[in-house]
């Protein structure tokens, strides 16, 4: 019998974690996602999984690639300030192709900035969370509890298929608030829901790392003399590190096309009142898109034809569903506006996109109501003057 | 004797990378040499050792050397991912780190700091050529009070973790480490049994090994690139921990530390705290 619990996002994720066999938590304690990591302590160790508590990020993110190297499935969880600290790893366990999840609570920066209140500001960081480039990442982003369960599950299945680091781009509205959550209990109930799990399997080698966009390539497990080979440097085929800009061709090629070239297989988003060619199209993810969706329902009512894009996968960006001739309005919390200039890349050109920006707080229905109005009348929007207009 | 190295190369080391690219008369391969002989004289097989490395000379010259299972970390990490693959190996599986000084006393100084403290089952054998050495010699947190490198030019003046008063292998100890040793690539069969009770302790070990690096450090250090001058040096300089001296600069060898086998290794304390929990939860 599915168990129903009233649960935070962070108790969701953690659901989500074992569920999907999660075996080692590493992190550091940090508003508002240490309750993702007290969680894990409480609840790995019952089912025989370990936590650990880093020194910093870094090494809690590097003790996950160590236990992902060793076979077990890991997770780290963090905010902003700590997300930084994890560049280092990230550039590994991307490069050297390693399986593991990420949680970043989003709160409000810059810096430190404000640990209890929902920021969107690592929209881009989490495309590039390290140094490098030559490197396509996989990040979801859920917008309520029982949805940052499900994305929980599906970031670790992503990350054994793809053999990458996905990262789940939450908020501090989504980690930290209450709503019903659904945990199934059987693996029938798990089929209900749509949710896989995938065991880890072991690179038998001697070539684990092939030039190739394939996904479902065992991840290289050290410990089983398979004559692994596993750096930080480019890799030759067989993990040699190698100089040679062949090689780096073929490493990068393979880091961005086996996710570009098969993200249809994870790639979601929800739109809603999009059929008839509406006049203006807000776009949002996360917290934000909750308020953005009773906005534009409400200006529907009110006979207004605006419709609504909600993305789950953030990254890579789905561009094909801008395909509406349409104004653009992107909802996002940070006032320098970031959603909005990979909305601006998308959409059909010529198409106007506007831009709304809050941090710390929700905007309001109403407020997102008369910004639509005003959009609709061809007038500046000038609310609250964070608005942006660079179309 | 060449013929004894040759049989241990082919038992253990990978042939495409061995010969090293190191630098002819580096100490790196005598270090090497004397860790895998070590291996050898415990009767340890591929099976048995990951093999770890970090960044810089040390890691690069040594990564992927090992006929077996390798990994190269990121600078400073190789502690804090063999902290969380120690967890994840079978439990009699051991780990060997080769880093350098930088990626262990300076960038990594915490990890490692905390790796003692836990108690963590790997040797790590720090490669300490006294400075940045493959980056072209600048001076790190060994190099020697006066030793002019490429960014000490007026002589380096900063303290150094070797110098008299700064206690590394105190603070280590302090922390946690049960095998702490310090020697210089010369002294071949001292630093083989070294690595031999490190290899030997389920638990975190460190064990020291200074050779000036010969291209970067002496260059600029002696005016002269040749090993014979390097190792007069190190020779010099190379006293036992307990020996008079009123030389200022010197390396004390010896073993600082052997409290083998004295503490829990943190994945087995990890490994009976979770059954305890286990055991509690389904009684």
């Amino acid at each position: 019998m599915m168990k129903r619990l009233l649960e935070t996002g962070n108790a969701a994720i953690t659901e989500g974690a074992i569920l999907a066999g999660c075996k080692v938590f590493a992190g550091y304690p940090i508003t508002p996602a240490t309750e993702i990591a007290e969680n894990m302590s409480r609840k790995l160790p019952k089912v025989g999984g370990y936590y650990l508590q880093g020194e910093d990020e870094c090494a809690g993110m590097h003790m996950c690639i160590g236990a992902s190297l060793g076979g077990l499935k890991a997770m780290t969880a963090s905010s902003g300030p700590g997300f930084i600290l994890m560049a280092d790893p990230y550039g590994w366990a991307i490069g050297s192709e390693i399986p593991l999840v990420v949680v970043n609570a989003q709160r409000v920066g810059p810096v430190s900035g404000i640990t209890g209140a929902p920021g969107q500001g690592e929209f881009y960081m989490s495309r590039y969370p390290t140094q490098g480039g030559n490197y396509e990442t996989i990040v979801l982003a859920p917008n309520g509890v029982q949805e940052a369960m499900n994305i929980t599950v599906e970031a670790f299945y992503w990350s054994e298929r793809f053999r990458t680091p996905v990262t789940i781009l939450a908020d501090q509205l989504v980690t930290d608030g209450w709503e019903t959550l659904c945990i199934p209990e059987t693996e029938e109930e798990m089929a209900q829901m749509g949710l896989k799990v995938i065991p880890r399997k072991m690179h038998p080698g001697p070539e684990f790392y092939p030039a190739t966009d394939e996904i479902d390539i065992p991840p290289v497990v050290l410990g089983h003399n398979t004559g692994a080979a596993c750096s930080d440097w480019t890799p030759t085929a067989e993990g040699y590190d190698t100089e040679e800009v062949e090689w780096q061709h073929k490493h990068a090629w393979r880091l961005i096309y086996k996710i570009r070239n098969n993200r249809h297989l994870f790639t979601k988003y929800e739109t809603y009142f999009t059929d008839d060619n509406p006049d203006l199209v807000l776009v949002s993810y996360g917290s934000p898109s909750r308020v953005v969706k009773s906005a534009v329902k409400e200006a529907r009512a009110q006979g207004l034809k605006v419709g609504g894009i909600r993305l789950i996968t953030l990254w890579p960006f789905p561009e094909e569903v801008f395909d509406i001739s349409s104004k653009y309005l992107t909802v996002e919390l940070n006032y320098d506006g970031q959603l909005v200039r990979e909305v601006q890349r998308a959409v059909p050109k010529g198409s106007e996109v506007h831009f709304f920006g809050k941090c710390g707080e929700l905007p309001g229905v109403g407020e997102l109501n008369g910004v639509m109005k005003d959009i609709l009348a061809g007038k500046k929007i000038t609310g609250n003057k964070w608005e942006w207009e660079a179309w | 004797m060449a013929s004894r190295v040759d049989a241990l190369a082919t038992k253990y080391l990978r042939p495409r990378k061995i010969p090293s690219t190191a630098c002819g008369g580096c100490g790196l391969g005598q270090v090497h040499k004397q860790v895998i002989k070590a291996v050898d004289e415990l009767g340890l097989g591929l099976d048995d050792i990951v093999w770890g490395t970090g960044i810089g000379c040390a890691g690069r010259q040594t990564f992927n050397t090992w006929k077996g299972d390798n990994f190269a970390g990121t600078h400073g990490r190789a502690y804090v991912i063999a902290t969380g693959l120690k967890l994840a190996l079978p439990p009699d599986k051991k780990i060997i780190l080769t880093v350098g000084d930088g990626d262990a006393f300076s960038i990594g100084l915490a990890h490692l700091m905390n790796c003692a403290r836990r108690n963590v089952g790997m040797t790590v054998i720090v490669l300490d050529n006294l400075g940045y050495m493959s980056t072209g010699g600048q001076y790190g947190v060994s190099t020697p009070k006066g030793i002019k490198t490429d960014s000490s030019p007026y002589g380096m003046y900063e303290p150094n973790w070797l110098q008299k008063g700064a206690g590394l292998m105190g603070m280590l100890r302090e922390a946690g480490a049960t095998f702490l040793a310090r020697h210089t690539s010369i002294q071949g069969p001292v630093v083989v049994e070294s690595v031999k009770k490190a290899l030997l302790n389920n638990g975190f070990s460190l064990v020291q090994v200074i050779y000036p690096c010969v291209t970067n450090f002496s260059g600029v250090a002696f005016g002269s690139r040749d090993p014979l001058v390097a190792y007069r040096w190190l020779k010099e300089h190379t006293v036992g921990m307990h020996d008079e001296t009123t030389k200022e600069t010197c390396f004390r060898t010896g073993i600082y530390h052997d409290a083998s086998n004295t503490r829990i290794e943190y994945s087995e304390l990890q490994r009976g705290v979770v059954s305890d929990i286990q055991r509690r939860e389904y009684q």
